[in-house]
Order: C-alpha cells, then structure tokens, then sequence
C-alpha cells in the first residue's frame, strides 16, 4: 500500500469528452524510478491526457493523485515536485534565459542554485540568450535545466523529441537515462518510438482515446511478432493478423505470439506494433 | 507579491509605459481626457495580448500557483499601472491649473472631478475586459473590443453630460476651487468604484478562469 501511495503519478478512470473526441476511462500508475513512454499516434489523446493530469484542461471524471497527494486539491506541494516540458510551448521567446530563471527560482523554496548551474554546465546553454534563439533541442533542455533545479522527482514530457535531429534525440535520451539513474521518474509521450526502445521500462499505448497497454517494454514488445508475405496474404495469416502494412515487396502482418508458431515470424519493433496495430483499428 | 514581479519582468509589454505617458494629453487644449484612460485600456490588452503569445499562462500554471492566484496577479498588475496613470494624470491636472488655459469643451475640465471620472472608467475597464478575457484567454482581442466600446460609450455620456446635466456642468465641469466638497465627493465615489469594480473583477475572472479548459 505505501508503495502504491507514494507512486509519482497514479491516474485512476480519466474521461475527457470533446465534441469530436472522447478521453475514455484512462487508468496508470508510474513507478518511481523509472521511464515511461506514452506513445499513440497524432490525436490520440496524448497530450490531452496530460493537460488533464496537469489541470490545464478540466477532466470530466477521474482521480489524478502525485505522490499520494489528491491533485489538484494538493496543487502547490505537488507542483513543486514535478516538473513539465513540453515540446511545443516554449516561454517568453524574447526575454532572457537569466530574467527567465531569476523569476522561476522565486517560486521555489527548494531551488538549487548549485543545480542549475550544473545542467546549465551539462547542457551548454548560455544565459544570455533568448528562447528564441535557441535550438528545438536547446529549449527542451532549458526547461529540463529549469525542472531539476527546484528539485523536480517526476518529469512530465509532451513530445519532447519531436522536432529533433537524430543527434539531439539521442543526446536526450541520453538525458533521460542519467535522470533514471538519479532516482527521477520520467513520463514522456512521443510518437517516436525509436527514442523509447532506447530508454523506456515501461510502454503505455493510447488508441483513440483508450489506453490499448501498460506493459514493461520487453512483455509489451515480445507479446507480438511480423510475418512478412508476398502480395497474397495467405488465409491463415489473415485471420490472426492484428494488423497489416503495405512495403515494397508485399506486406508486413502483425500477429500475437501465441499465434505465431504456423508462420515464418522476427520480432517486431515498436513501430512496427504501434502502426499495425493503428492500421487494424483503421480498418475496424 | 512573487507573482507581480513575475508580471512586472516577463509580462510587461514596452507599450505599457508609452501608454503612461499618454496621461501628458491632459495638456492637450480641447482633448476629452477620458480617452488618456482609453490608451491605458490598450496597454493592459498588450500585456494580455503578449502574455499569449508568449505561453504565458502554460509558464505560470506549471509554478506552484493556483489559477486564482494567477488571475489575481494580473488585474493587481494591471490595477497598479491604471492608478500610476492616475497619479500621472493629477501632475498633469497640477501643471495645467498652475499653468492655466481655456476651459476644455469636450467633456470635462482637467481638475479634481476628472480624476474621479477616471477611476469610474478604469472600473468600468477591468469589470468588462478581465472576466471576458478569462473566459478565453486566447482571444483578448475580443475582451477588449467589448470593453473599449463600454469606455467610449461612457466618455461620450459624460462629455454630454457636460452640456446637458446642470450638477456636471456647473460643479464638476471646472477646474478651480469652488464647490471642491462636492468635486471631493465625486472622486471618492470614483474611488470607491474603482476598487469594488477591480474586486469584483478579480473574482468573476477567477470563476471564468477557474472552470475553462485551456488550448496551451
């Protein structure tokens, strides 16, 4: 019980309804310590799940609790924990990353001056600067710097990869694993899954505003297996594809592992099971 | 207090204080005053219309703040500049008495009963601006369409007041001392209007802002 309490982020039956999208009955639990990719396709409800969890948006039913503290009743305690990142909002483009950080640090009882100077170290960034005249890359690891200087223990990134050349990506993952490795629990949404195989325990697949998964990375990723045919897809293989991709030389047609013993099967990626599995639910 | 200086350094659009200095028409023979106010309507919707540009809102909601907090910042903020302007425009009512001139034929004389005149439209301002503003804080363009529309319409009353209402034309509609109980009685209740409608404000604004899904 004391493990589940202190969970960084639980998230019980979540609902969000717009008149063109339903947020149905999204339920996790974060563990600390660990990373945790959200991946769905664009419109999935990624980012709406986390304006809901972050009060930007008001959820129409659900319990959202931070370290077993009642969100958003528990507003600034938990705010002072946490921090968010997201890819596309980036703050105050012409003032200075110093008038920037002179305002935040005021905020926070707990901002580590020491701290912030080592990301800033780490990452390279020159206070002088404007937001604007930063990278996509830079950005992100500016409000990181931000987050982990008033001692954030949980990290809420919005497609922070999206954007990024394969270098910054990787430099960010490479992020990501260092904060892993100082206890911090991160929680990213992305559609680039490649950036998860690398960093990710555990994997939660949003579909059309349903959560498909909440797997670790390895259980997720073995349960399904591709079978790769000509331009006829054999019976058989139809009827226990979970979802097929047209390539160069014929088709690609994912499968569960269980049903995988009849065909010639490799293991599938990320990708390769978020889009199969996307291009079934299309065709539903 | 954290939150003002937050609005002072990161939200404060350079307008803000040109718009100060737009208290100076006072000195304008044959101005109607009431529209210095205005100028200062359009600054607040600068700060307002920058704030969004800069994901203002995203910024503050991720400190350790409420919404209420958030929205009470901003009208204070900007409650605070409104009566800077109001100190400005009671130098320049000084300077033009010390100074002399015509009397102003368009709405009324730069003395004491304007000052009042200008607390009533800075009320009149915040009441409409800021809880319309709150309920879509992507679209201060319109919040401030409404309320501009309110503060004209009120100078066009009172500079027809000035010809038609006997208490305005020969009590408030001058700028020397006579009759400085009444003019005296007439700024406070200017006062009085100013603060209950800045609260009034901060509180509807709240709600609005308080229930609003935002689009970040």
């Amino acid at each position: 019980m004391d493990s589940e309490m202190m969970s960084p982020l639980a998230v019980e039956g979540l609902c969000k309804n717009y008149p063109a999208f339903r947020l149905e009955d999204v339920s996790f639990r974060l563990t600390p310590g660990t990373i945790t990719g959200f991946i769905g396709r664009n419109g999935a409800g990624k980012t709406t799940t986390i304006n809901s969890i972050l009060s930007f948006v008001r959820p129409d039913a659900g319990k959202i609790s931070f370290f077993g503290m009642d969100y958003p009743e528990h507003d600034r305690e938990i705010k002072e924990k946490i921090g968010f990142v997201s890819a596309g909002m980036t703050y105050y483009t012409r003032k200075k990353l110093k008038a920037i950080t002179d305002v935040t640090r005021t905020f926070y009882p707990e901002w580590d001056d020491a701290a912030y100077r080592k990301w800033l170290d780490a990452f390279g960034l020159d206070e002088g600067k404007t937001p604007a005249e930063l990278s996509n890359g830079m950005k992100i690891k500016y409000a990181l710097a931000l987050a982990l200087s008033h001692g954030a223990e949980l990290l809420i990134l919005d497609e922070p990869t999206s954007g990024l050349d394969p270098v910054s990506r990787e430099e960010l993952v490479e992020v990501f694993l260092r904060l892993k490795d100082e206890g911090k629990t991160v929680f990213f949404s992305t559609h680039i899954t490649s950036d998860l195989e690398k960093c990710a325990d555990r994997i939660l697949f949003l579909q059309q505003g349903r959560l498909k998964a909440d797997e670790e990375l390895e259980t997720f990723r073995e349960a399904w297996r591709i079978a790769e045919c000509g331009k006829e897809i054999p019976e058989a293989l139809k009827q226990a594809s979970r979802g097929c991709c047209r390539i160069r030389e014929g088709y690609t047609v994912l499968v569960r592992k269980e049903d995988a013993a009849a065909f010639e099967t490799r293991e599938a990626s990320l990708e390769e099971i978020m889009i199969h599995l996307e291009k079934e639910a299309e065709e539903a | 207090m954290k939150l003002l200086m937050k609005e002072w350094k990161l939200c404060m659009h350079p307008m803000g204080y040109i718009m100060l200095l737009c208290s100076a028409l006072i000195l304008v023979p044959g101005y109607p005053y009431g529209v210095s106010c205005f100028y200062m309507g359009l600054a607040i919707y600068f700060i307002c219309l920058t704030a969004r540009e800069n994901h203002d809102a995203g910024f503050t909601l991720t400190l350790p703040v409420s919404r209420r907090d958030a929205v009470r910042a901003r009208i204070l903020f900007c409650a605070l500049l409104e009566v800077i302007d109001l100190a400005l425009i009671g130098v320049f009512v000084l300077i033009k008495y010390l100074t002399g001139g015509p009397e102003n034929p368009a709405g009324l004389d730069a003395g004491l009963a304007l000052i009042g005149e200008a607390m009533i439209l800075f009320a009149l301002f915040n009441l409409i601006f800021f809880p319309l503003y709150y309920r879509d804080i992507n679209k201060p363009g319109k919040a401030f369409m409404f309320a501009s529309a309110a503060v004209f319409g009120w100078i066009i009353l009172e500079i027809a007041a000035t010809y038609t209402i006997d208490f305005v034309q020969n009590v408030l509609d001058h700028a020397d001392g006579k009759n400085i109980g009444d003019k005296a009685l007439f700024t406070l209740g200017g006062l009085a209007l100013f603060l209950a409608g800045t609260a009034k404000s901060i509180q509807s604004s709240a709600k609005h802002f308080e229930e609003t899904d935002l689009s970040l």
